[in-house]
């Protein structure tokens, strides 16, 4: 076997071999051993370069690689019945935590709008069997019942999407007023970084849009209790102005001492209110002396003042009658 | 103390004036020695209007109910007392029979004011019970807050305007009253005899000659000692 194997590696590559000419240019320093393996340069013949042609236009087309089409199995699914659920996906194409998410905020939608919102869902790229018609789907599942709107929504590629309304609100809302709604809805997807976001988004601008729909098919009226009102703003509590520091301890103050100060205000008005009530109702003794009459009177001879009131000019001191009328009597 | 005629000072228990002589006995001449039938208000001359009587009389009878020994009385007339409110409020006080007075409120404990509409005048006369209590110028300071009012001939609002402020002069010398009685009796206290004030003086005297007669009894034995 040993001789085999050189003999087969003889015959493959056959190994380098030194000259005279080698030797001599090694001692002139013009050559140096393994210097080739330390250089870049490929010392091996380059390959022939393929020469490839351009592709043809016909070639391209039929080379580019058939768009997926929704599978047989998943047709009933989706076009068979009026869809028991509002999201119809039954490729599985969301999580069940996303499309439990979606479906919630579709009934709630439901609760809440006179026209239901049924939303078909397909991925990116995928393609209705050309045999299903759309509007024919539409009108043969939501003739009759609530209005519904449908959108057929491709899972990461929004801008694919379609609306149909159901026929009973088709004349009321135009297909120009459809594609408005349409529009906003997928410029709100693509607002989105990822295709759940996109799909969460879309879905709330056309339930957004929907209320419009509402309006304007009559079936809702600004009366409705059932639509949202706009209410009257709360007032908002007036600015306080900024207070000032004497202002600020003041209201300090009063917040350290004015039960107190209430509680004494209150006592000292009780206090004041049962000395008046005592006042009024006190009664005034005096003692009684022994005082011997005078002048003949049995019981008074305590003369007083005399005062005319005569003159509207004089002071009442000044009217005080102090003189003896001798002359009179 | 004055003499309701000469309006002299005069002493107490004088029984005619010393200065004048005048007594009861000449103005009971004049008006009369009977008594005098009259109630608390007795508005003779018309000047309170019938609507202010109830004020009046509700003056009276608080003043009544917060001095309990004492009552007021007003009496208006017209020419009474011929130009002397003095000698006239006198006579009335000691003659007069209030009927509306519990009996227990003697005269003694009267105050009386009398108004004049003819000479526009006013005065005030008292009973013996107030003599301690009550000055003459107490009553013209009483009288001065009533003056404005009757100006003005509202002599109803000039009597309760009076009657309130003798309110508060006598509950002054209640309180003072009750504090030191004897400051008020010594007022009233009868005076002594003359023959007592002698006695007194030569007490006095004999006192002090004893004081100046022991003093060279002591420095006498002060003198044995030594």
């Amino acid at each position: 076997m040993l001789s085999a194997g050189v003999a087969v590696a003889a015959s493959s590559v056959p190994l380098p071999t030194w000259t005279p000419e080698d030797k001599e240019a090694v001692k002139k320093g013009q050559l140096v051993p393994g210097l080739s393996l330390l250089t870049e340069e490929s010392m091996a013949d380059p390959l022939p370069k393929a020469v490839a042609e351009p592709p043809k236009p016909e070639e391209i087309a039929q080379s580019a690689t058939p768009t997926p089409v929704v599978g047989d199995q998943y047709l009933d699914a989706y076009f068979g019945e009026r869809p028991q659920h509002f999201l119809v996906d039954p490729q599985g194409l969301l999580s069940t935590k996303d499309a439990r998410d979606r479906e919630n905020f579709l009934n709630y939608h439901s609760s809440d709008s006179a026209i239901d919102l049924f939303v078909y869902l397909f991925d990116a790229h995928q393609e209705i069997p050309s045999e299903v018609r759309e509007e024919e789907i539409v009108e043969r599942h939501f003739s009759s019942g609530k209005p519904a709107v449908v959108v057929y929504y491709y899972l990461g590629a929004p801008e694919r999407s379609n609306i149909y309304v159901s026929p009973l609100i088709s004349d009321s809302v135009s297909a120009a007023e459809q594609r408005r709604a349409l529009a906003s809805s997928v410029e709100e997807a693509m607002e989105k970084p990822d295709k759940v976001a996109q799909f969460e988004a879309f879905c709330v601008q056309v339930a957004i849009r929907i209320y419009w729909m509402e309006r304007a098919t009559g079936l809702v009226t600004d009366e409705d209790p059932a639509t949202p009102q706009l209410r009257p703003l709360a007032k908002a509590p007036k600015k306080e102005k900024e207070k000032s520091a004497l202002v600020v301890k003041a209201e300090a103050i009063a917040a350290e001492w004015g039960p107190m100060a209430g509680i004494m205000g209150g006592a000292l008005t009780i206090v004041g209110a049962g000395l008046s009530l005592a006042r009024r109702r006190t009664r005034y003794r005096f003692p009684v002396f022994e005082v011997p009459p005078r002048m003949g009177g049995a019981h008074a001879a305590g003369i007083g003042a005399v005062i005319s009131f005569g003159s509207t000019t004089q002071s009442p001191s000044s009217q005080r009658n102090e003189v003896p009328d001798y002359l009179g009597l | 103390m004055k003499c309701p005629r000469c309006v002299q000072v005069i002493h107490r228990g004088a029984n005619l004036c010393p200065h004048c002589g005048f007594g009861i006995g000449e103005v009971d001449q004049r008006y009369g020695h009977d008594d005098v039938v009259l109630r608390r208000l007795g508005d003779v001359a018309g000047l309170i209007r019938a609507k202010d009587r109830p004020k009046v009389s509700a003056a009276l009878d608080k003043f009544c109910k917060r001095f309990p020994q004492l009552f007021f009385a007003v009496y208006t007339g017209s020419g009474q007392g011929g130009g002397n409110l003095r000698q006239f409020g006198f006579w009335l006080l000691n003659r007069a029979a209030f009927e509306d007075v519990p009996v227990d409120r003697p005269n003694e404990a009267g105050i009386l004011l009398v108004i004049d509409a003819d000479s526009k005048s006013a005065a005030v006369t008292w009973g013996y019970q107030l003599d301690p209590f009550l000055t003459e110028e107490d009553t013209f300071f009483c009288l001065s807050r009533a003056h404005a009012y009757w100006l003005e001939g509202r002599f109803a609002e000039g009597i309760v305007r009076m009657i309130d402020q003798l309110e508060k002069v006598l509950r002054k010398r209640a309180a003072q009253a009750r504090r030191d009685p004897e400051k008020f009796e010594r007022k009233v206290a009868a005076p002594p005899r003359t023959g007592e004030i002698a006695r007194r003086i030569r007490e006095g005297h004999k006192q002090h000659a004893a004081a100046h007669t022991v003093v060279p009894a002591e420095s006498q034995s002060r003198e044995v000692a030594g």
